[in-house]
């Protein structure tokens, strides 16, 4: 899938390559300790499934070393790559 | 569209006191609490100790089966294992969560407030009238329930905060991050609690041994990932169990986060209270908040309840709430913080030293506020953390 991407995303990106944070569904335990932690609120929970919002993360990391499972990694997402965050 | 005048917003010990304390103070009130997971009280996120004093400020403990154990023991090992017993009487109880949240939501709903399990808020508008179109969902499907006033008891990933537009985010180096067994056939002092510090062991915050029964314990340990040498809390966790329990069972685990940081800066707006968790009223030093939650639900529930019988829950009454909590510990929270800094700067070799120096104070005698005084006088680096919480 491509990475969707919408114009306000790009007006607070840079250009070029950026980090993104994902998350393994299958390590997460969701507890919500990761959503007070992002700056933009980029994370939410909902139902079973914890979601990082790809257009909002600014790949800061302040989501990765707390995970008490090590559930999030940082990915580098190329803008308009086909599946550069899958 | 359903309309109530109080919605509450997860039913933990601040949203299940909250509920109560609303129908207390207005017996008319409608008030739903509605609950994420499908039974209140599970699964717990929690080493489920509790002290004395503020637990029987809302639930007397005795003839209770919400209690695991009742403690009079606090025994503190040093990174280097030294160990220094704390002579107190009633220091606390280990509770048994999914009861205890449980005993809390039925005295709500023996005031007449309404409890739906499941059943979870996906999001939250305010209407041109004032009040707040809360959308939820649960297995029966969608619907959107009208209120005068949210609570917001919504714990550490609070959703409700975020929507009413209050800045709920906390720093990293505030956040510790939990991991935590149930370990059975251990041996332990069933009365005592133990903790243990070390940055080999759980930096930027401490380790813990909470009985649940004979031989049967919370075992867990929180950290701070920004101190982390690249291991998270579980793998903290199990290295140290390992080492101190490798005969033990471990029967389950949770993880978890506990925000140590000071209160939000505001914990209301128009319509929207938020308490708990939710509004990091959390101990900062000790990472304890059960209480404190249950104290912020009892003030949120009788603001919230008094400002729909007076027809304004508009911020600037709402506000009364904050200005309350923070009377009652929010204050006192940000002493703590402070003392909390000034500890960060201290090692392990501190620790071990001061474990030796009160180990020579008679165990009878060794009161915290006696430690505290001679650890003044034989550790001077003692000095500025004294100082920054008294001025």
């Amino acid at each position: 899938m491509p990475a969707a991407r919408s114009p306000s995303a790009r007006a607070h990106r840079p250009p070029g390559p950026t980090d993104v944070a994902v998350v393994d569904l299958g390590v997460c335990d969701r507890c919500g300790l990761c959503l007070p932690l992002c700056p933009p609120e980029a994370i939410h929970l909902l139902g079973p499934d914890l979601l990082v919002d790809r257009d909002t993360c600014t790949g800061c990391w302040k989501c990765i070393a707390p995970c008490p499972v090590g559930a999030l990694s940082m990915i580098a997402l190329v803008p308009g790559a086909a599946g550069a965050a899958a | 569209m359903r309309d109530v005048d109080v919605l509450v917003v997860g039913a933990g010990p601040a949203g299940g006191v909250a509920a109560a304390e609303a129908k207390r103070a207005a017996k008319n009130l409608d008030v739903l609490v509605i609950e994420r997971d499908r039974a209140v009280g599970a699964p717990v996120r929690c080493a489920e100790g509790v002290g004395d004093a503020g637990l029987r400020e809302f639930a007397a403990p005795e003839g209770a089966d919400w209690w695991s154990r009742k403690i009079t023991k606090v025994i503190f090992w040093a990174p280097d294992d030294t160990e220094v017993k704390v002579a107190e009487r009633d220091v606390g109880w280990v509770l048994d969560r999914t009861r205890f949240d449980a005993h809390l939501a039925g005295e709500a709903v023996r005031e007449g407030a309404e409890l739906r399990v499941g059943t979870e808020a996906t999001g939250m508008t305010r209407g041109s009238d004032g009040r707040w179109a809360v959308r939820l969902r649960s297995a029966k499907g969608e619907e959107t329930v009208r209120a005068r006033v949210v609570i917001g008891a919504d714990g550490v990933e609070t959703m409700v905060g975020r929507w009413a537009g209050l800045d709920t985010r906390v720093p990293a180096r505030d956040m510790e991050s939990c991991a935590q067994y149930v370990v059975s056939g251990i041996d332990c002092d069933p009365d005592a609690i133990y903790l243990q510090f070390g940055d080999g062991i759980a930096p930027g915050g401490y380790a813990w041994v909470f009985p649940k029964g004979v031989g049967v314990a919370n075992v867990g340990l929180g950290m701070v990932g920004l101190k982390s040498d690249g291991r998270n809390a579980r793998a903290y966790l199990d290295a140290w169990v390992d080492r101190r329990y490798p005969r033990g069972a471990r029967t389950g685990y949770t993880v978890g986060g506990v925000i140590v940081h000071t209160t939000i800066r505001k914990t209301y707006t128009d319509g929207v209270l938020i308490a708990g968790d939710a509004a990091h009223m959390i101990n900062p030093l000790s990472g304890g908040g059960i209480v404190n939650a249950m104290k912020a639900g009892r003030l949120a529930g009788q603001t919230a309840a008094t400002a729909v019988c007076a027809g304004d829950t508009g911020e600037r009454r709402l506000s009364a709430y904050h200005d309350a909590w923070m009377n009652l510990l929010g204050d006192d929270h940000l002493k703590y913080y402070k003392i909390k800094q000034a500890l960060e700067d201290l090692d392990d070799g501190f620790f071990n030293a001061l474990a030796r120096t009160v180990n020579k104070i008679p165990e009878e005698k060794r009161s915290l506020g006696r430690i505290f005084v001679h650890a003044l006088v034989k550790h001077p680096q003692l000095i500025p953390v004294a100082a920054r919480f008294f001025v």
